[in-house]
């Protein structure tokens, strides 16, 4: 996007409350050039498109965070209403779009108010008037313009009702608009906010009485509203004012929020989203990796056995799919969780769950960012900026590499099968169950601790607070909900593609030269094993060789070798990475599924421990590295993205370092304690 | 003075006044809760902490504590 087209034509920003609507509207505007852009220097992400050509109108479009009012609680507000101001890219808005539910006119009419006083331009759109007609009531839209003293549009962002008119109106206030008009934009003054902000909401209740009008009031009798008259004599305590809480809300809380099955709902909730992460993803994961490693192959058989056919097939397609594995559970993840907050249940679940979390200096908040941690860090830390406590979003970003994301699930396959019984593959499945439970428990525990040390490790200290709308229920918009879903899913790609990729070509450097066309036997063997041989002799003089044999030292008194050492460093890229790369070097060439795992596991219980008859793969280094993989932080995309979410190194180099000497620390204790104990 | 904290299950009371001491009281003032307003207890979390109370036609989850600077009449 160049700045040109950036300045030729007017650009709008959308403005307003938490569930108010805005995004649905952004969504329902945007079209073409859909972009996720930072604002410099801080993590505040600003939405930006060009709106539909069905709108025949040519305007930029933002999408701002949510705001309550125009005087900043967190740092990110700060940066938010700042760029309301003046946004470094697009200067101050041409003009502003507040939406407003308008069931809940006396609160979000504060922001309206503010802006106004501000002398913004601004259109306000009025949302929700389904759920304002739930309760009877309908408002006078035109009374409301004249009071406020600014346009007034009743749209339907769900649906798309009245948008139409939304964009005639921004049409019409863009003409009318007086050259030099922003010049007089004025901030808020902090000083005084307390009774200012009084005066205002007494100033919104005068407006709230004129607007707002009971429907259903004309005397001729029909048979709806006899029935509707009978309810209320039915139920004499049923508040006629426009104020009431919606019933079925109060309804379903009184089942999912219930003081004891509340908790059960929860876990249960919880429980399935969880599983169905998994068990949705995998088949699709199986395919995005099944295609990508015949294109490798294919790729390698055209061009040739020379390095540019390997950088081709493994540098660079091998890159891209270990991008595009995670694809499908993101997309997984993001619908679940978009249904479950676009429902209302997410705030409860934030709710339910804030009391245990704020004991270990978290917040109600970090519930989601935790749960998608399980699938991957990346997304997760992403999610923490609906944290406004900076050390509570912080500290959330710090734990959640504990959480075990399902890179490590084919590690974990490969060591268990190890482990397992012949025949007794249950046993499998609850050992892996008591993984995930171990590292739920780490987690909390380093979180625990973490905190104990905040003032040196995450170093800042506000106010926390829990304060949260909890949004009536209301059925999801499945549409709503892929068109999120889809955004993040690319913004994924876009951001943490290019780092995956880099590192995975830096890798493939590291694996593949010096020694690029080893010598092997190649009498009495076919080509493809003579290319299986070459590949583990180069692997085997290769730079990551050398890096695995210069930490050899380190490798020994965990019970390992340089080759386990190659492997650990190789699955910095991304852990999975640790499987293929044993296989490379144990020469194990076996690709269809089932045999490759069977053909692996033999070749590891034959390895020795070089220059040694000690067997390398033992009960107790098996344990061991489950344990390494439970701590470490092996995963330089999550680096990066810490590094992008925390605005600086701090916090990154510290996982780093905690997270993988502990890992090394414990797998130590492991592997020596279960030595004298006598377990191999 | 009895605070917002206080309320039993489903009880309601009208705020008196928030206190401008507390260092979230601004925010509570923000979300709605300003003094004149009715307000309603209608959930508790697990450990009683934090409180669901009905204010200006919505739900607002707040923590006991900061629930502790409403102050009712």
């Amino acid at each position: 996007m160049n700045v040109q087209t950036l300045t030729s034509i007017p650009h709008i920003s959308l403005v307003g409350p938490p569930n108010s609507g805005k995004t649905t509207l952004f969504n329902y505007l945007s079209g073409k050039n859909y972009k996720t852009v930072n604002y410099p220097g801080a993590t505040v992400e600003y939405s930006i498109s060009r709106l539909q050509d069905k709108f025949d109108y040519a305007a930029h479009v933002i999408d701002t965070p949510g705001l309550i009012s125009l005087l900043p609680n967190s740092p990110d507000e700060v940066v938010s209403i700042n760029s309301l101001y003046s946004h470094p890219w697009f200067g101050t808005p041409d003009l502003i779009v507040v939406t407003v539910d308008v069931s809940q006119l006396s609160r979000h009419l504060l922001l309206v108010k503010q802006l106004l006083a501000c002398k913004f331009n601004i259109v306000v759109a009025l949302t929700m008037l389904d759920l304002l007609k739930r309760k009877d009531y309908d408002v006078n839209t035109e009374k409301l313009s004249n009071l406020l003293n600014c346009p007034v549009v009743q749209i339907d962002p769900r649906s798309g009702n009245g948008v139409i008119n939304l964009i005639d109106q921004v049409r019409i206030s863009l003409n009318n608009l007086t050259p030099g008009s922003r010049q007089n934009i004025t901030r808020l003054n902090g000083e005084g906010s307390f009774n200012s902000l009084l005066t205002l909401y007494r100033e919104i209740e005068i407006i709230e009485k004129e607007v707002l009008f009971k429907v259903g009031r004309t005397p001729q009798i029909n048979l709806t509203r006899a029935n509707k008259q009978l309810k209320i004599l039915i139920n004499p305590e049923a508040k006629t004012e426009s104020r009431q809480i919606d019933r079925t809300t109060l309804k379903i809380d009184s089942i999912l929020l219930h003081r004891i099955w509340g908790i059960f709902f929860f876990f249960l909730i919880m429980g399935l989203t969880f599983t169905s992460i998994f068990w949705l993803a995998e088949p699709l994961m199986g395919l995005v990796d099944s295609f990508f490693s015949l294109s490798s192959t294919t790729a390698f058989n055209l061009i040739g056995n020379n390095w540019f056919g390997d950088f081709i097939a493994n540098g660079i397609i091998s890159g891209t799919g270990s991008v595009l594995v995670f694809v499908p559970q993101i997309i997984i993840l993001f619908l679940i969780l978009g249904l479950l907050e676009d429902s209302g249940y997410l705030a409860r679940g934030a709710m339910l769950i804030d009391k245990p979390l704020s004991k270990i200096g978290l917040n109600g908040k970090s519930f989601v960012p935790m749960l998608s941690g399980f699938a991957c860090a990346i997304p997760a830390m992403m999610a923490t900026r609906t944290i406004p406590n900076k050390r509570e979003r912080f500290l959330t970003i710090f734990i959640l590499p504990l959480m075990s994301c399902s890179a490590r699930l084919p590690v974990y396959a490969l060591l268990i099968a190890f482990l397992l019984p012949a025949g007794k593959s249950w046993v499998g499945g609850i050992m892996l169950a008591c993984i995930y439970i171990f590292s739920i428990i780490s987690s909390v525990t380093v979180a625990g601790i973490i905190n104990k040390f905040k003032n040196t490790l995450i170093r800042t200290e506000d106010n926390s607070s829990f304060i949260l709308e909890l949004p009536a229920y209301r059925k999801p918009k499945f549409k709503v909900v892929a068109v999120n879903t889809y955004h993040n899913a690319k913004h994924y790609i876009r951001k943490a593609g290019p780092i995956i990729l880099g590192f995975s070509i830096i890798l493939w450097f590291l694996t593949y030269f010096p020694n690029t066309n080893p010598p092997v036997h190649s009498s009495r063997v076919t080509d493809a094993q003579v290319i299986e041989f070459q590949k583990s002799a180069r692997l085997s003089s290769s730079y990551a060789a050398d890096l695995g044999r210069f930490i050899q030292p380190v490798m020994t008194p965990i019970g390992m070798d340089w080759r386990v050492g190659v492997s650990l460093i190789a699955a910095f890229t991304a852990r999975e990475v640790f499987v293929s790369s044993l296989a490379l070097i144990f020469k194990v060439t076996d690709n269809s599924d089932k045999d490759f795992q069977n053909s692996m596991i033999s070749a590891m219980r034959k390895a020795e421990i070089e220059g040694t008859n000690q067997k390398l793969f033992t009960t107790s280094t098996i344990l061991g590295l489950i344990v390494f993989f439970i701590f470490a932080l092996q995963c330089l995309s999550t680096v990066a993205v810490s590094k992008k979410e925390t605005g600086g190194w701090r916090i990154p180099v510290l996982q780093l370092l905690i997270f993988t000497s502990t890992a090394y620390l414990l797998t130590f204790i492991t592997v020596n304690s279960l030595r004298a104990l006598g377990l191999g | 003075m009895k605070t917002a904290a206080e309320l039993k299950f489903g009880e309601i009371g009208i705020i008196n006044a928030i206190d401008e001491a507390h260092p979230s009281s601004r925010r509570v003032l923000e979300f709605g809760f300003t003094p004149g307003q009715e307000i309603e207890l209608i959930n508790k979390s697990l450990f009683n902490d934090p409180l669901a109370f009905a204010v200006r036609g919505t739900i607002i989850a707040i923590r006991k504590d900061e629930a502790n600077c409403i102050k009712l009449e």
